[in-house]
Parts: C-alpha cells; sequence; structure tokens
C-alpha cells in the first residue's frame, strides 16, 4: 500500500530531514512511527499525502508514485486518505455535521446521502447527538473523534495520524486508540506518528523507529 | 483463466457514490452559489468588513468622478466662447453673405455660422452701455462694422487649431480683419490642459488606492480563513472545488459593495449636491451638478465586482498550493 526507496529530503533552512528512507508497509498493516520530536515523524508523514515531495526516491502510494503526480493528481490522491492531527484542524465556524460533511461534498455525494453517511459516522463516534454544535464547545476528545470523523467518512484507504493524542487525556486516548483499531479491521492502513509510549504499548503492531531523519529500528509483534 | 470475474478487492471503495449532486455544469454552479452565500452568512463579520471597505473605496472614486464629471462640461460650456469674428466696413447684400458662408463653412471645423448686420451691432453696442445711453446721443449705426460670427467645433478649439483656421479663413479673398481673442483662447488652452493632467493624476492616484486598500482588505479577510482552504485541499478538493466558492463570494462583495457605494452617492447628491452647482460652473443659470452618466454608473457596478473578484484571485493563489 505504502512504499518509500531511497527516499532523501532537506528542507533548506531546517536541519530536520529525512535520509535514505526505505519502507514499505502492506495493505491493512497498523503501524506506528515513533521517535524523538524533530526525528521527520511528521515530514515522513507529509510526504505520504503529497503535502511534500523528496529531494531523491520514491514514494508509492495506493499504487501511484507521488514524485511523478502533476499538482492535479494530488486531489485525487487524497480521497482515498485520511489524515488527523494533534491540533484537529477543524473549522470553527461551522457545526460537527458540517466539519464531517466536507469531505463527502468534495467527492460530489448528494445530500440526502450526505446526511445519513455523515449521521451514520457520527452516531460511531458516540458524538451523534452532538451533531449541530460548533466544533469550538466541545471538549478535546470530542473534537478528535469530529477529526476522525471526516477523516474516516469515506472509507480511506489510509488513515494517517500526526500525533492525534496529544492534547487527550488517557480516557480519550483509549477510545482514539479503539477507533484506529476499529477502522483496521475494516481494511484501511493505519499510520500512525507518535511518542506516545503508552499508545504504542497498547496498540502496537508494528513499531519503526525514526531518529535524526533515519530509520533506526523496527519491531513487529504478532498479538495486538 | 476466469480472470475478468476475479475483482481485486476494495478497489471501488472510495468511487461508492451513491449518487452525484449537482452534475454538469449549472448544477457545479448552483453548488458553488449555494457554497459561496453560506459562506457569507457563516463569516458575516469579515463580509461586513470587505463590503464596507469597497463602499467607501468606491463611494471615493464616485464623488470624483461626479465633480470631474461636471467640471468637464462646465468647461465644454465656456470653450463654447471660442470664435472667429470677421470684420467687413460695409453691409453685405444677401448675395454676398450667402458667397462668403459657403466659402466659410467649407473650411472644415465649423459648427455655427451668424451674420451680425449694422443694426444688430448697434443693438449689442446699446445694450452693453446700459444706462448710459446718453454717450450714444447723436451716433448712428453706420459707425459699426457688419461681421460673420462663427463658432468652431469642439476639436477645433486648440490653439493651434484656431490658428490654422484664421490663417484659412483669411486665404478667402474679401476677408482682411479677423478676431478670435488670441490670448483668452491660448489661456484657456493651458488651463484646459492643466485640469485634464490633474484629473488624471488624481484619478490615477484614487484607482491605485483603492485598488490597493481593497486587495488587502480581501487579502486579511482570506488569510483569516486559511484554515478552511488548507482542510478542503486536505480533504482532496481540487483547486477549483476551493477557489470557486471564494472568487463567487469576491464578486458579490464586490458587486455588493458599488451598488452600496452607488446608492450613497446618490443620497449624498439629492440631499445637497444637486443644488450646489453654481459653485463650479460659475453659471447662476445652470440649475446644479447633473448625476453620473449611465455608462459611468455601469463602469463602477463593473469596476466594483471585479475589484471583489480579481482581489481574491491573487489572494487565493498565496494560499493554496495544491
Amino acid at each position: 500500500m505504502i512504499q518509500l526507496h531511497n527516499v532523501f529530503l532537506a528542507y533548506q533552512q531546517d536541519a530536520s530531514a529525512l535520509h535514505n528512507i526505505n519502507l514499505k508497509i502492506g495493505k491493512g498493516e497498523f503501524v506506528f512511527l515513533t521517535g524523538p520530536s524533530g526525528a521527520g515523524k511528521t515530514t515522513l508523514l507529509r510526504l505520504l499525502y503529497g503535502a511534500l515531495t523528496p529531494n531523491r526516491g520514491q514514494v508509492l502510494v495506493d499504487g501511484q508514485n507521488i514524485t511523478r503526480m502533476t499538482p492535479a493528481q494530488i486531489p485525487l490522491l487524497r480521497r482515498s486518505i485520511g489524515v488527523v492531527f494533534q491540533d484537529f484542524k477543524l473549522l470553527h465556524n461551522r457545526t460537527v455535521f458540517e466539519n464531517v460533511a466536507i469531505t463527502l461534498e468534495v467527492l460530489g455525494w448528494g445530500r440526502a446521502d450526505i446526511g445519513k453517511k455523515t449521521m451514520h459516522m457520527l452516531k460511531q463516534m458516540g458524538i451523534d447527538s452532538k451533531y449541530n454544535l460548533i466544533t469550538q464547545r466541545l471538549s478535546g476528545g470530542e473534537q478528535q473523534r469530529v477529526a476522525l470523523a471526516r477523516a474516516l467518512v469515506n472509507d480511506p484507504k489510509i488513515l494517517l495520524a500526526d500525533e492525534p493524542t496529544g492534547n487527550l487525556d488517557d480516557a480519550n486516548k483509549n477510545q482514539i486508540l479503539t477507533i484506529f483499531k476499529e477502522a483496521n479491521i475494516r481494511g484501511t492502513t493505519v499510520v500512525v506518528a507518535t511518542h506516545d509510549r503508552r499508545l504504542i504499548d497498547q496498540g502496537h503492531k508494528r513499531l519503526v523507529t525514526l531518529s535524526k531523519g533515519e530509520i533506526v529500528e523496527q519491531v513487529e509483534k504478532e498479538t495486538a | 483463466m476466469n480472470k475478468w470475474k476475479k475483482k481485486p478487492p476494495d478497489v471501488n471503495r472510495t468511487s461508492r457514490r451513491p449518487t452525484l449532486s449537482g452534475d454538469g455544469f449549472g448544477g457545479r454552479a448552483g453548488f458553488f452559489l449555494a457554497r459561496a452565500l453560506t459562506n457569507i452568512r457563516q463569516n458575516v463579520f469579515v463580509n461586513v468588513v470587505t463590503v464596507g471597505t469597497i463602499t467607501l473605496a468606491l463611494l471615493i472614486v464616485a464623488l470624483f468622478l461626479l465633480v470631474f464629471v461636471n467640471l468637464e462640461s462646465a468647461v465644454e460650456n465656456w470653450s463654447e466662447r471660442v470664435q472667429v469674428t470677421v470684420y467687413f466696413d460695409k453691409e453685405l447684400l444677401p448675395q454676398e453673405q450667402t458667397a462668403f458662408r459657403e466659402k466659410i463653412t467649407a473650411l472644415s471645423g465649423v459648427s455655427r455660422i451668424a451674420y451680425v448686420s449694422r443694426d444688430e451691432a448697434f443693438k449689442r453696442f446699446k445694450g452693453r452701455l446700459r444706462g448710459q445711453e446718453t454717450l450714444l446721443e447723436g451716433v448712428r449705426s453706420e459707425i459699426m462694422p457688419t461681421s460673420f460670427e462663427i463658432a468652431l467645433k469642439s476639436a477645433y478649439r486648440e490653439t493651434a487649431s484656431v490658428e490654422s483656421f484664421v490663417t484659412k479663413l483669411k486665404q478667402i479673398p474679401g476677408i482682411s480683419e479677423v478676431q478670435y481673442g488670441e490670448e483668452w483662447v491660448r489661456r484657456f488652452n493651458s488651463f484646459l490642459n492643466f485640469m485634464r493632467l490633474l484629473g488624471a493624476l488624481l484619478g490615477g492616484f484614487l484607482v491605485i488606492a483603492v485598488i490597493f486598500i481593497v486587495s488587502n482588505t480581501i487579502k486579511l479577510t482570506i488569510y483569516s480563513r486559511r484554515d478552511e482552504l488548507e482542510v478542503m485541499s486536505l480533504v482532496g478538493a481540487t483547486r477549483l472545488f476551493i477557489t470557486a466558492p471564494f472568487l463567487l463570494e469576491g464578486l458579490i462583495q464586490g458587486l455588493a459593495g458599488s451598488l452600496l457605494s452607488l446608492a450613497l452617492l446618490y443620497g449624498v447628491y439629492e440631499g445637497f449636491l444637486h443644488n450646489a452647482g453654481s459653485f463650479i460652473t460659475f453659471n447662476p443659470a445652470a440649475s446644479g451638478l447633473s448625476f453620473l452618466p449611465l455608462e459611468y454608473l455601469s463602469g463602477l457596478l463593473l469596476g466594483g465586482a471585479l475589484l471583489g473578484f480579481i482581489g481574491s484571485l491573487t489572494s487565493l493563489k498565496r494560499f493554496i498550493n495544491v
């Protein structure tokens, strides 16, 4: 599902970059990316959804080579990838429903189907009763579940998460992890970048450790 | 063997779209318009600020135009005083009058020509000396010269054109004395050129200032909504999908701003400007300032809409990296 071959990336001013990354993530895998701050976790995720292009090497996502894509092709790739962030990136002047529906609007779905699918997703996340609230009124855990609903509502092939639990307490962390696992069971490939040790211990199947822009360790565990 | 029946799993997952809203151009345009209106509803404050800025900026331009247009028509009135007079020291016979009239009108630039007889000239002279008629006691109309008064078309009222017209006039046999108030024509024309230069400079600066202010306001409002642009691009929206509602919003803001500014201008005009005319024209007979002609009004409307649209377009370019 995801392949990186000899990927190099250097920012102009920043020292943090990627050096010779080789990584293969199969369909339906659940992978944690970890490492200290500045190790290149976020940069690696940004490569995967086409926000960055490497200086050297190839990035293949869902069978498509991102390095050879035109700017017009990137949006089409992103429709099969859901992304969540530590700061949620919600639109605070819109309701919970509108924040999630935006994914389906972009795909061109009809109004009635958007309504049904969005409410179904909100129900799965346990926030369907708050569909008409402005997202600012929600707690951190609820906001992250809205962000997850937005990322998962079109059943993406890949879910990328960048420090998704960084702003959450333990109870909320567990809920979020459960949602990741459920999405993974339904067939979505999940890549989570985090340095939250507890999250990794509870959830990890495969762990990739980055340091100073290089992969320093890869561990696999049989039981989830 | 039966490889056509074997479907790779999950290949259709993201393309499972029950019904598509707004197929075709009409549906798309409808969707974008609805989106733009929703955006306006969701960002009332930002929109009020933008429309207010556009309104005030265009109101300044419109007021300037109103003054300029009226000044120009006043100047047009004055320039009608540019007149060439051909004098004769005898009364012309009707055949002679016709002959001269034909020869003079044959020159290019003549808009009107009138013969002033001795009696007519004497009457005018008397009129000018009203209250002091005693001065004219014993004086008869025979002392007055007769003349042709020639008015020129507006394109021929420049100093150089008047001079070349006079030269040609003098070449007509029988015409020797021609007067055209050289000094006045020269002064009037340099005043006219000065006015035009001033108008162009002021107008140019105003338009540049307006474009600068409006485009920066729009840039700030779009900057304040860059999260929206980012989220849209994250969920896979194409450039058109992201920008179209913003561009429509800019268009609506521009139109609303220019309409409001024209309404305000009309209010100001009706309120006190329309009877403040003698101010500019120095002509007590004029009934007052006239309102902007239709071409200017539609130009302002179109300008406002374009300002909103292009302002949004250039601002969006900075914030979208899809």
